[in-house]
C-alpha cells in the first residue's frame, strides 16, 4: 500500500491535507489505468478527478486497510465505465451541436495530440481500441485491467467480488472474441505467412 | 503434424495478441496530472457539497410538511368523529338500539303462557 491507513484514517476524520497525501500517492496509478481503459489522453485526467471526488465521499464506509486499494480500483473501474457509456453517446452526436468555441477546443486537442504522437503509437492504440470495442464496456475494463494493467486473479478477485472461476470463464469469453476481431483486422499471423512461404 | 497446425496457428494468435497489449501499454502512457488538479478537486468536492446539502434541505422540508399535514389531518379526522354520536357506537350498539324489543331477553314466565294445555 502506498499509504498508512493512520492517514486515511484522518481522511476520514475530514482532514484535508490527509486527503491531498492520499491523492499525490495514487493519482498517478490511477491515471496510468485509467488512461490505459479509455485511450484517451485528453480525457485521462478529468475521469482520475471524478474517481478521487467518490474516494472522497465515501471514504467514511471504509474499515480496514486491506480492502483501500481494491476499492479505490472498483471506483476507478466504476468511474471508467460510466465514462465510456457516456462516451458511445457523445460520439453519436454532430459535430453541428458543438459551440464554435468547442469546435476550436477539439481542433487544439487534435492537433497537439497529433503533434505529441508518433504514428506507431497511434496506430497501436487505434488498433488495440477497435479490438476492444468487440467486446461490453465491462469486458473491456476487465480484460485491459488483466492484459494490460497485469493484474493478478486474485487482485481481480477483490475488486469484482466474484469467484476467480467467474472471471477466468469471462476474461477467456472476452479474450477469445478479441482475438476473433484480430484476425480480421490486422490479417492472418506471421506463424501463418511462414506457413505459406514454406509450402 | 498437420493435427498440430490449428493449435500452434492459436498460440502465434495467442502471442500476437499479448505483444499488442504490452505495445498498447507503452504507447497509453500515464499522462502527468496538471497544475490544477487536487484545487479541480476541491472545487468540484465543494460544488458537490453545495447540491447535495440543497437537496437536503428542500427534502427536509418536504418531509415536514408532511408530516404536519398528516397530523392536521389526523386531527381533522378525529374531532369530526367524536362529534357523531353514531361513529361512537360499536356495531352491536346499533343492532340493539334498531331492533331493542326483538332482542330483549327471553322470561321464562312469559314462555309458559304458549305451553300448549
Amino acid at each position: 500500500m502506498l499509504v498508512e491507513f493512520d492517514l486515511i484514517q484522518k481522511a476520514q476524520k475530514g482532514d484535508a491535507s490527509a486527503f491531498n497525501e492520499i491523492v499525490s500517492a495514487y493519482r498517478r496509478r490511477i491515471m496510468g489505468t485509467i488512461s490505459h481503459v479509455i485511450g484517451r489522453p485528453e480525457d485521462v485526467e478529468d475521469v482520475a478527478q471524478e474517481v478521487f471526488i467518490r474516494l472522497y465521499f465515501s471514504l467514511g464506509q471504509l474499515r480496514t486497510a486491506e480492502v483501500f486499494e481494491p476499492w479505490l480500483y472498483r471506483l476507478t473501474v466504476n468511474a471508467s465505465y460510466d465514462y465510456l457509456r457516456k462516451s458511445r453517446r457523445r460520439i453519436e452526436s454532430r459535430m453541428a451541436d458543438l459551440s464554435e468555441q468547442q469546435v476550436m477546443m477539439a481542433d487544439a486537442v487534435a492537433g497537439s495530440r497529433a503533434q505529441h504522437d508518433d504514428s506507431e503509437k497511434r496506430r497501436v492504440r487505434d488498433t488495440v481500441q477497435e479490438l476492444l470495442s468487440t467486446v461490453s464496456e465491462e469486458d473491456r475494463i476487465l480484460l485491459t485491467l488483466k492484459e494490460v494493467e497485469g493484474l493478478s486473479l486474485k487482485e481481480l478477485e477483490k475488486i469484482y467480488d466474484v469467484n476467480e472461476n467467474a472471471l477466468k470463464v469471462r476474461l477467456f469469453r472476452a479474450r477469445q472474441r478479441v482475438l476473433k476481431k484480430m484476425k480480421e483486422v490486422t490479417g492472418p499471423s506471421s506463424f501463418n505467412a511462414k506457413d505459406e512461404e514454406a509450402s | 503434424m498437420i493435427f498440430n497446425k490449428p493449435m500452434e496457428q492459436g498460440k502465434a494468435d495467442e502471442g500476437r495478441l499479448d505483444e499488442l497489449f504490452r505495445a498498447y501499454r507503452a504507447a497509453c502512457p500515464a499522462p502527468e496530472p496538471g497544475a490544477n488538479f487536487m484545487p479541480n478537486i476541491w472545487a468540484r468536492i465543494e460544488a458537490r457539497e453545495v447540491s447535495t446539502n440543497w437537496f437536503g434541505r428542500v427534502a427536509k422540508t418536504l418531509v415536514t410538511a408532511a408530516l404536519a399535514a398528516s397530523m392536521i389531518l389526523g386531527m381533522m379526522i378525529s374531532s369530526t368523529n367524536q362529534s357523531s354520536a353514531f361513529f361512537n357506537a360499536t356495531f352491536v350498539d346499533a343492532l340493539r338500539a334498531d331492533h331493542a324489543s326483538s332482542l330483549e331477553p327471553l322470561h321464562l314466565d312469559r314462555i309458559s303462557q304458549f305451553a300448549p294445555e
